[in-house]
């Protein structure tokens, strides 16, 4: 009971110093929040990239997209070219029709978008299923730009090459996201060491009574520790509510523009654990930074 | 209660305290005087180690205050009930806050808390002050806060600096009063004074600092308050020799 009135009191008091200090307490949330938001916005592509790589990596075919009008004659001699290769173990046609049906499959959010299209935006295609051990085989290449030379065919997409160049990218963002992300939190922690320094001198004569008269270390020191720490949690909560804001902004653009080649790189929020995992970064650089700012030599 | 065994202290190089040694036992009240600068806060401040002596041992309650870590200070000073030269209450604080803080960082529940201040509170009768803040009072009335301050943890020792020091003798006699009354309910109380009359009048035992040593002894009735210390300093017997550094 004693430690939890304790416990209270630590609270208490850190609040208490936080309002004291309320305008540079806004500032530090406000800086904490919109770096945490930048990195939110990171972790939000990079999520939502990865997610279209997963969707598209059960379908390592080769996908010939025909252009419009093209004719059955021309199709059955695209097939037969395919199968004829001994590298094509199935050919599948899809109109495009199924090719908006999986298209609202994969991406369930945008499938009202999709629904609302005057004209339907898929081409006609046909899917190769390759022989295992053909994606690596020497002869794929040379087939492959055979097949685009056809007059019928617009465009052969060959998903392991361009897939992998997708998770590239998608790399790429993690990193830049969580190296930004790193610099920035130490930025943020920079400044709630200075925050709680600030009331650390707002209180500092409250300190010295407090010693005087026998308070315990942990309990002088501990509101400014958890005044940094409410800093960064305050400000990871802040990012959080901006980047539900921006998505939800940019969900709301794509259906009113009927932007379906963004809505497939937008299409859900950060997952609880990643959200989570932004909270505790808050966390954490309010604990370095209000360590640092209430190390004993400073208060 | 109180052991000084040979204790110096020095401020950058002068001499404040020179081989001082005194006993106080256990449940006495007693009286620590000296001229303005005779070290009279330095004693206290000894005592409960804001300060450390150049040499000489400390025992408060048989701990060794000297050679204690620093982690065992807050121990040592939650012991005791301190009132200050200059008060040092917090401002920005109420008087019950100001009274109860302490209670607060040793984790004492608000209703208890309340109870506790309001009880000291009206030991020293500012009972109906208790939302007042530091700078509505009277000088007087934040030493009597101070006091109450000192009281709310029930100490075992009392230590107060100058208590009297902005009170008129009626209160100042009051003021003797409850210290007395505490001392009755088994505190060993320590007053830092130069108001020679009131030690005269309260009749307890008296610590004179002069020079550096400890002179022992009632200060003598006759002698005007002023005078008091000085007659009792040049006396037959000093404790130390004279010599200044
Ligand atoms: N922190 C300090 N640094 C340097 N000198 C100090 C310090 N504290 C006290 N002194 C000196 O030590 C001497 C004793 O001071 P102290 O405060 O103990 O006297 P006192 O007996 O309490 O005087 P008063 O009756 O005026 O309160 C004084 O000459 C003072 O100038
Ligand atoms: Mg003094």
């Amino acid at each position: 009971m004693r430690s939890g009135a304790a416990v209270a009191s630590l609270l208490d008091e850190a609040l208490a110093g936080l309002w004291r200090a309320r305008r540079m307490t806004a500032v530090s949330v406000l800086q904490i929040g919109f770096s945490l938001f930048l990195v939110g916005l990171f972790l939000l592509a990079a999520e939502n990239l990865g997610g279209v790589v997963d969707a598209l990596r059960e379908e390592t075919a080769v996908t010939v997209f025909l252009r419009p009008g093209a004719d059955e004659a021309a199709q059955a001699d695209l097939e037969r070219r395919a199968l004829d290769s001994k590298l094509v173990a199935a050919v599948r046609r899809v109109s495009p029709e199924e090719a908006r049906r999986r298209f609202a499959r994969s991406f369930a959010s945008l499938a009202g978008a999709t629904g609302t299209l005057s004209s339907n935006p898929f081409p006609s295609s046909v899917e190769l299923d390759l022989l295992p051990g053909a994606a690596s085989s020497a002869a794929l290449r040379p087939f492959l730009a055979n097949l685009a030379a056809f007059p019928a065919v617009e465009e052969v997409q060959f998903d392991v090459d361009w897939v992998r160049r997708l998770r590239g990218v998608v790399r790429l963002v993690a990193a830049t996201g969580a190296a930004t992300g790193f610099c920035l939190a130490l930025g943020a922690a920079f400044t709630i060491a200075n925050v709680v320094r600030l009331t650390i001198l707002l209180h500092r004569d409250e300190i010295d009574i407090l010693r005087l008269v026998g308070a315990p270390e942990i309990l002088i020191r501990g509101p400014f520790l958890l005044g940094g720490v409410l800093q960064g949690l305050l400000g990871g909560l802040l990012a959080l509510g901006l980047l539900g804001l921006a998505f939800r902004g940019v969900l709301m653009f794509i259906t009113a523009t009927e932007n379906v080649l963004l809505g497939v790189f937008v299409v859900r929020f950060l997952s609880p654990a990643t959200c989570g995992l932004l909270v505790l970064g808050g966390v954490l650089a309010g604990l370095v930074g209000g360590t640092i700012a209430s190390r004993r030599h400073h208060v | 209660m109180i052991e000084f065994y040979g204790v110096s202290k020095e401020y950058h190089g002068r001499r404040v305290l020179k081989n001082l040694s005194f006993q106080v036992a256990q449940g006495e009240f007693v009286f620590l005087t000296g001229p303005s600068g005779a070290g009279k806060t330095t004693v206290l401040k000894l005592l409960y180690r804001a300060e450390t002596p150049g040499a000489g041992q400390i025992l408060v309650n048989g701990r060794n205050v000297v050679s204690m870590p620093p982690s065992r200070i807050p121990e040592l000073r939650r012991t005791m009930g301190i009132v200050f030269q200059d008060y040092k209450l917090l401002p920005t604080r109420t008087v019950f806050e100001n009274v109860s803080f302490v209670l607060k960082f040793l984790g004492v529940p608000l209703a208890e808390r309340r109870r506790r201040a309001y009880q000291v509170l009206r030991l020293v009768e500012l009972h109906h002050r208790v939302n007042a803040f530091p700078e509505e009072l009277s000088g007087g009335e934040q030493q009597r806060v101070a006091l109450a301050r000192a009281l709310v943890n029930e100490p075992e020792l009392l230590v107060a600096d100058e208590p009297t020091g902005n009170l008129d003798h009626r209160l100042a006699q009051e003021m003797m009063r409850l210290f007395s009354q505490i001392n009755v309910r088994g505190t060993t109380v320590l007053v830092a004074t130069h108001d020679v009359a009131l030690i005269r009048e309260t009749g307890r035992r008296c610590l004179t600092l002069d020079r550096g040593g400890v002179l022992e002894g009632l200060v003598e009735a006759a002698l005007p308050p002023q005078a008091a210390w000085r007659r009792e300093g040049s006396s037959a017997h000093p404790v130390v020799p004279e010599e200044r550094p």
